[in-house]
């Protein structure tokens, strides 16, 4: 017991700072039914906001606290609060959408602006070591799971006892009858924002120094803050704290499990993830209530018609046909854009046509990728075999993507997948079953297809072989169904249909696609390595898909162009690096703008839409107006003015008629 | 006085109202009748600023409010009882009052909803989800006590409960009215309501069919436009 003290000593302190982050995630999901993913950005921004008001600026770090942990927080809650605002009548998918670009947008800034590389923190808490019960615990360590602890602990009883903690509950249950009490829902909403950007905040500068200064794993560590929140079914405060503790703990002890083994070695940074996945998945459906109400997809009309959508095909196949012609050392470029091409056309049907939401797009891409290098120069099969057998791989992974979407929906949904992409990314990827033990496999090109140009015309055929099996999907019975279900999935039902095949089918078949992706990315780049499909690379993908979803059926084609070909136009580098939070604020705005396409009908989002189009059905005006008029003047002149307001006990006043 | 001036709203494409007028004088009673989809509901949401009506105008006491929110007017004294149990059910009975109280003294808040409906005093501690039907919508109620309100505005609030609970919750409006609060009612007990009522308000199909004193309303009238059927 005495050898696992250590660990549970270190559990408890890091696990403290993960159930402060989760509190504050957990308050702006109930009361703003918005998920938001830039939880743990708002966390990277402050510990760079602080670095930078130390290290650079040379501010005495009680100032630069301040700033970062304090001020800096309100600044933030009041775009959040703007941004749920304007997501209060999106679908779920558009709400998750909209963080993810925030968090692309704000990570992205952090990386162009300070650098990918990390940073080292400058220290500010007392590094001594204590011994508590025999185990030597620095005193920063201590301060700040204390401070965590405490921030909890006084969040807590705030929230059940104080009037405004009182309103923060009152909303969860119901905003417009807040509203009807007196109460501005929107200011209890910012005030939860605040709250939520503080402990974030907070939670990013306790973490810091104890991983460095790295925007993205900074921004992954209080991703871990979603297990806790699993913990507490999204729901309860105390139990995300719990939670919080028991991910830091179990991660603590899976250190010492996978302890010199190198199969175990992504065992810990995992467990958090595999806490999120279980938990999503052994709760179901009926134990988490989604915060969001279930939208259906937007109805819009089509953008072309099928006659210009059909020369709109040839006129861009006929163009991807002469880009070797007129490419030049670019070439690859473009190859590479054809891989990608058939990657957003398997994102493609699954979030835009069956309206399901899957943030582990890139585990199926690298499975696919693997699997490819392993059948193709491993096993020696012959290259279009291993590329169809590496799709095939993929598939049964998605249908185990596949099975939290049978339990679980819109944002449940996307966080079990996002989950599970990572436990693949932590768990497989650096432990040599997928990529072996230096992380990269060779792969090999078709053997009458190896030069750039022979093998870019291939790559042209399996995007237009994957664009024609979406197509045909999308026109089948499946993509009635698809359709339908992205709708209302209780209406399909009804009728009969199988909506659990229905999905599993749809990630199946969207996976097949995603390995091939895979196979053929290790074909261009004649190497397969995991590097590129990492969880952050999913979230990406589905913001720049959503950016350009506008363009309908070619949502894919300029999805790819501009993630893979506009960088090598570019003759900035720092361009380049700014391109992801080009990425997040577009996915972001799009996301705001299909919410405010919707119909509205309360006073807090807004009904300007509705106003003008209800005037233009008014014909002449109505015969009953004259005699409601005179009614009201009937029944002004009974009542006679009146300032006072009720009193109770008051007696009615002498000449009021009953 | 509360007056809608030709109010015409909906919900996205749906226009539900056309052209209505609703003058709701201070101290009176009125009570908003018509059939199913008539657009009652409709033209409560509007008047406690939950809809944003795409035209017309609403008029608080001489001030423009058109388009403000609901809390906006539920400070100005109009008290909205929605339809089904305005209640937050996760709430215990007490913490339901505290937020009726919006900042007032939170005890006296409670002593007068207790005041009004002695059995909530009993379930102060317990969850406001977890009372009967007919408790749910005393404690709803109780916010026109509580907040004291000049402009009371009832969608249905005798809805699935039973009799003699509906009796004692019209024997409540009647004091209400009696001292000095103006009521407008939605109610499907449509005797009830006219008893109490000093106006009513026929709405049909989004438009206002007859406005006048319960006396001028006859029971064939009522029934054409209530009902839809000629007798």
């Amino acid at each position: 017991m005495n050898d696992l003290l250590p660990f549970l000593v270190v559990g408890v302190t890091t696990g403290s700072i993960y159930g402060l982050a989760a509190m504050g995630l957990v308050l702006t999901y109930k009361t703003s039914g918005i998920f938001n993913f830039a939880h743990g950005a708002i966390a990277a921004l402050a510990a760079y906001a602080f670095y930078d008001l130390t290290t650079l600026r040379g501010l005495p770090w009680p100032v630069a606290l301040l700033l970062a942990a304090v001020v800096l927080p309100p600044v933030l809650a009041v775009s959040l609060e703007r941004m749920a605002r304007g997501l209060a009548g999106a679908s779920v998918t558009m709400k998750i959408v909209a963080t993810v670009g925030l968090q692309l947008a704000i990570t992205g800034a952090l990386m162009a602006h300070y650098g990918a590389a990390g940073l080292p923190f400058p220290t500010f808490l007392p590094v001594d070591t204590v011994t508590v019960s025999g185990v030597h615990v620095g005193i920063d360590q201590l301060i700040s799971a204390s401070v965590a602890a405490a921030g909890a602990a006084a969040f807590f009883l705030f929230f059940r006892l104080s009037s405004l903690g009182v309103r923060m509950r009152a909303v969860v249950d119901d905003p417009d009858l807040l509203e009807l009490t007196g109460t501005s829902a929107f200011a209890v909403r910012s005030w939860a924002w605040l709250i939520g950007s503080w402990f974030a905040a907070i939670s990013g500068i306790l973490l810091a120094p104890q991983i460095g200064l790295d925007a993205l794993l900074l921004t992954l560590l209080v991703v871990q803050a979603y297990g806790a929140a699993a913990v507490g079914m999204f729901a309860s405060l105390p139990l995300t704290y719990a939670g919080g503790l028991l991910i830091g703990v179990l991660a603590a002890f899976a250190t010492t499990i996978a302890a010199g083994s190198q199969a175990l070695a992504g065992l810990p940074p995992a467990v958090p993830f595999l806490v999120l996945f279980v938990v999503l998945l052994v709760a179901g459906r009926s134990r988490l209530a989604d915060a969001g109400t279930h939208r259906p997809a937007p109805v819009s009309a089509p953008l072309l018609t099928p006659r210009a959508t059909r020369g709109f095909a040839v006129a861009a196949t006929v163009l991807a046909a002469a880009v070797p012609l007129l490419a030049g050392p670019r070439l690859p470029v473009y190859a590479n854009a054809l891989v990608f091409l058939l990657i957003f056309t398997s994102l493609y049907l699954l979030v835009r046509i069956s309206g399901q939401v899957s943030l582990a797009h890139a585990a199926l891409v690298a499975v696919g990728s693997a699997t490819f290098s392993h059948l193709a120069v491993g096993a020696g099969l012959p290259w279009l075999l291993a590329v169809l057998l590496a799709g095939a791989a993929a598939v049964p992974v998605g249908a185990v993507v596949a099975i939290p979407a049978i339990r679980l929906s819109g944002l449940f949904l996307a966080l079990a997948t996002f989950g599970f992409g990572l436990l693949l990314e932590r768990l497989l990827y650096r432990s040599g079953v997928m990529f072996g033990a230096t992380g990269t496999l060779p792969a090999a090109r078709p053997e009458h297809f190896s030069s750039d140009t022979a093998f870019y015309y291939v790559l042209l055929a399996f995007a237009a072989g994957g664009m024609v099996l979406v197509a045909a999907v999308t026109r089948s019975r499946l993509g009635r169904l698809l359709r339908a279900m992205a709708d209302s999935p209780t209406s399909l039902a009804t009728l009969g249909a199988g909506i659990n095949v229905t999905r599993v089918t749809v990630f199946c078949v969207s996976a097949f696609i995603a390995g091939i992706a895979g196979a053929l990315h290790a074909s261009v780049s004649q190497s397969a390595t995991g590097t590129p499909f990492t969880a952050y690379a999913s979230l990406t993908w589905l913001a720049v898909l959503v950016l350009f979803s506008v363009a309908r059926s070619a949502a894919p084609v300029l999805a790819a162009l501009f993630l893979t070909v506009a960088p090598a136009y570019s003759s900035s580098d720092t361009a380049v690096d700014w391109m992801p939070v080009l990425f997040g604020l577009g996915a972001m705005l799009v996301a705001l703008h299909e919410a405010s396409a919707r119909p509205r009908t309360t006073t807090g989002d807004g009904t300007a839409g509705a106003s003008s189009r209800a005037r233009e059905r008014i014909g002449a005006p109505s015969a009953a107006r004259e005699r409601l008029q005179a009614a009201a003047g009937r029944a002004g002149g009974r009542a006679g003015p009146d300032t006072g307001r009720l009193r109770v006990g008051r007696p009615r006043q002498q000449g009021d008629t009953r | 006085m509360l007056r809608l001036h030709d109010i015409t709203a909906g919900y996205g494409d749906t226009t539900v109202l056309r052209d209505v007028s609703l003058p709701v004088p201070r101290r009176s009673v009125v009570a908003l009748l018509g059939a199913n989809g008539a657009g009652k509901t409709t033209t409560l949401r509007v008047a406690s600023g939950l809809l944003a009506p795409g035209s017309g105008t609403l008029h608080l006491d001489g001030t423009d409010l058109t388009g403000r929110r609901p809390h906006v007017l539920a400070r100005r004294g109009v008290c909205h009882v929605p339809e089904g149990r305005g209640i937050f059910p996760n709430l215990s009975v007490r913490d339901n009052i505290a937020v009726h109280a919006a900042g007032a003294d939170t005890g006296e808040a409670v002593d007068r909803a207790v005041s009004a409906f002695p059995v909530l005093g009993e379930k102060l501690g317990q969850q406001a989800g977890a009372l009967s039907g007919g408790q749910q919508q005393m404690l709803a109620l109780s916010r026109a006590y509580v907040t004291e309100p000049s402009y009371v505005l009832l969608d249905e609030v005798s809805m699935g409960l039973a009799p003699v609970v509906v009796d004692e919750i019209f024997e409540f409006l009647g004091r209400l009215a009696e001292q000095g609060c103006a009521l407008v009612l939605v109610e499907q007990y449509v005797a009830k309501a006219l008893e109490l009522a000093d106006y009513v308000f026929l709405l049909a199909r989004g438009r206002l069919e007859f406005a006048g004193e319960p006396g001028e309303l006859d029971a064939a009238q009522l029934m054409e436009k209530y009902m839809g059927t000629h007798t």
